[in-house]
């Protein structure tokens, strides 16, 4: 009998989300996504991508077996004015003390973790100085697993969750989920359906797009990992989307708590996995541990830590219960 | 059937819904439960409906204590009627009753169009969205919807509102029919017309308190004043005069040249709902 309704509830599921013409949302962002990232992306990053400069001032001399790729500047001043001019993402290297300050611009004060690394290695050149190597990838293979997983993080954040909500406000509107209150069926069911259908849309998103965008060789060993992380983020995407239109009366009013989720969640962990900009908080925020797993996965070295996958089933079963509390919420109410 | 004890429901620490209701529903009966906007009308039928639970009291149903029987047996026993037509508007009739009705057994299912039939619903229709229906043709769906898994106890919610006098004539004749095929009827209405011609007994409802319950006749004998009104032509003018029923015994107890009519001075329900709670039942 479960199965039974389970099925009902699935077809039924599957033709709302046809006639809400969501499936042409998910194909158009397939195709508008792979011609980005071939026709765009890719010809730019790769005519852009020249190896950094790397400018060195060391009054003191510290540094005698640099590499030849160092340029040596002889005041702090010329090293502004050549980071200034620079246009490779160089990096400025400021000896004081007998320790290197890297810098990427008078006045910033951070740097990312990969320029450090390379410039680093650069200065000491010959020595026991070894980078942390993240990855053998030639540069169009890199920019795709980068771009690729980035565009999907973005779909399922932004696009998938909208998805969600479109088919359940219009449930709300009609008015049967009240009728699914008084059915011989497991309410949870109903829940449960819905999150199903959209992870599948979103695995079989993940596949395509991988497969498009990575490349059908190079994607067959990453796309089990690349499902596990994009199934754990899609369930996570589908119950905070499923409580949002149950406790929310409208589409207007999701539509600020949609900004507010995007914007305010998404938006700090591309700045913190892409960037230089680091926060002290962004450890505690689930998102970037799910991003930083899902661009793991994209390269091969999938997360293995299983604290990861405990919180990630924690947060699963803690928002499926927020979702069935909030559910059962709305079938009470007035008819 | 149904009987209800002590029946007290609370929102929150001052919103007080239900105090202490006591009824009882017999097998095949058709009870109205009256009541204005806020009196606990809903919060009654979503307790015995099983949607609302924390309640204080005793509720049983089908001989059960309803605590123990939100099952899936009980869900696949009862139908219940909503005051608008709740269904899905992007697929047609057809496969709106196709759908509810795969969620129960296949040995208690009519056929939907055997049921759509009996409701005269226009057969052009059935196979088109239901988003092009007009709000009584929905109706007739959602009423299709409740009838198509033969309940045996129904709850309607404002039945016939929507319905335009012929739609509301022939879903009292099929509320009938299903009564007489043994199904319980629970009515919540403030329609004093459909409670009148429909149920065996009525219970009116105000802030959470049953204030009386019996059938409509009685409630109307019993707070009847028992007079006439005579209309009648004398010297060629037309009077009309109310006189105690009593008073006719002896005959016509004034002169006149022609009566045009008698009518007994009977109250609405509408009227013995104000008598008992000094409110209007709409």
């Amino acid at each position: 009998m479960i199965w039974k309704s389970l099925s009902s509830l699935f077809k039924k599921d599957c033709r709302m989300m046809v006639s809400g013409k969501f499936f042409y949302l998910a194909l158009g962002s397939l195709v508008f996504y792979t011609l980005f990232i071939h026709i765009g992306y890719l010809n730019f990053m790769q005519d852009n991508a020249g190896i950094y400069q790397v400018y060195l001032y060391d009054p003191a001399g510290i540094y005698p077996q640099m590499s030849p790729l160092v340029h040596p500047t002889d005041s702090l001043e010329s090293l502004d004015e050549a980071l200034a001019e620079d246009r490779s993402g160089g990096v400025g290297i400021h000896v004081e003390e007998g320790k290197p300050n890297l810098i990427l611009y008078a006045g910033t004060e951070k740097v990312d973790r990969h320029r450090a690394d390379y410039a680093l290695l650069l200065l000491q050149s010959g020595s026991d100085y070894k980078p942390e190597i993240v990855g053998e990838y030639p540069l169009e293979s890199k920019l795709r697993r980068e771009i690729t997983c980035e565009l999907l993080f973005i779909e399922m954040v932004a696009v998938g969750f909208l998805g969600i909500a479109s088919v359940l406000f219009k449930e709300k509107q009609m008015g049967v989920i009240h009728i699914h209150a008084i059915m011989p069926l497991k309410k949870s069911l109903f829940i449960c359906s819905k999150v199903f259908l959209f992870l599948l849309t979103d695995l079989v998103f993940a596949v395509f797009l991988t497969l498009f965008n990575v490349g059908f060789r190079e994607a067959g060993a990453i796309l089990p990992a690349v499902l596990v992380q994009t199934g754990i983020l899609s369930l996570m995407m589908a119950f905070t989307g499923f409580v949002c239109t149950m406790l929310l009366k409208d589409f207007k009013q999701f539509s600020l708590a949609y900004l507010v989720i995007t914007l305010f969640m998404a938006t700090p962990v591309f700045l913190s996995a892409n960037t230089a900009i680091k926060t002290d908080w962004i450890c505690y925020h689930p998102f970037y541990h799910v991003y930083m797993g899902l661009k793991d996965a994209f390269f091969g070295t999938p997360v293995s830590n299983p604290v990861y996958y405990l919180c990630a089933a924690g947060a699963v079963i803690l928002l499926f219960g927020i979702t069935t509390i909030a559910f059962r919420r709305e079938m009470g109410k007035e008819g | 059937m149904m009987e209800v004890k002590d029946l007290t429901f609370s929102y929150g620490k001052d919103k007080q819904a239900l105090r202490g209701l006591n009824f009882m529903v017999e097998d095949g009966e058709i009870f109205g439960f009256l009541g204005p906007n806020g009196s606990g009308k809903s919060t009654t039928q979503k307790i015995l409906t099983g949607i609302l639970k924390g309640y204080g009291g005793m509720v049983s149903v089908f001989g059960k204590d309803l605590k123990s029987v939100y099952t899936q047996e009980f869900f696949q026993k009862i139908g219940m009627l909503f005051e608008f037509p709740y269904l899905y508007a992007n697929i047609s009739a057809l496969d709106n009753l196709r759908y509810f009705s795969s969620f129960y057994p296949k040995e208690q299912l009519r056929d939907p169009e055997e049921v759509l039939d009996e409701l005269e619903f226009k057969k052009d229709f059935l196979k088109k969205p239901v988003s092009t229906y007009s709000k009584g043709m929905r109706q007739r769906v959602s009423m299709a919807r409740v009838l198509i898994s033969s309940p045996k106890l129904l709850f309607l919610d404002e039945p016939t509102s929507g319905l335009d006098p012929a739609g509301a004539v022939l879903f009292r004749r099929i509320i009938e029919k299903e009564r007489k095929k043994g199904t319980t009827i629970f009515v919540t209405t403030h329609n004093m017309l459909d409670a009148d011609l429909l149920c065996d007994r009525v219970a009116f409802i105000s802030d959470g308190k049953i204030v009386a319950i019996d059938t409509p006749k009685n409630l109307k004998e019993q707070n009847s004043n028992h007079s006439i009104v005579v209309t009648y032509q004398y010297q060629g003018r037309r009077k009309e005069q109310t006189i105690k029923a009593l008073d006719v015994k002896a005959g016509i107890p004034f002169s006149y040249d022609e009566l045009i009519s008698i009518h007994s001075q009977e109250p609405t329900l509408e009227d013995i709902f104000i008598q008992y709670t000094g409110r209007r039942l709409s």
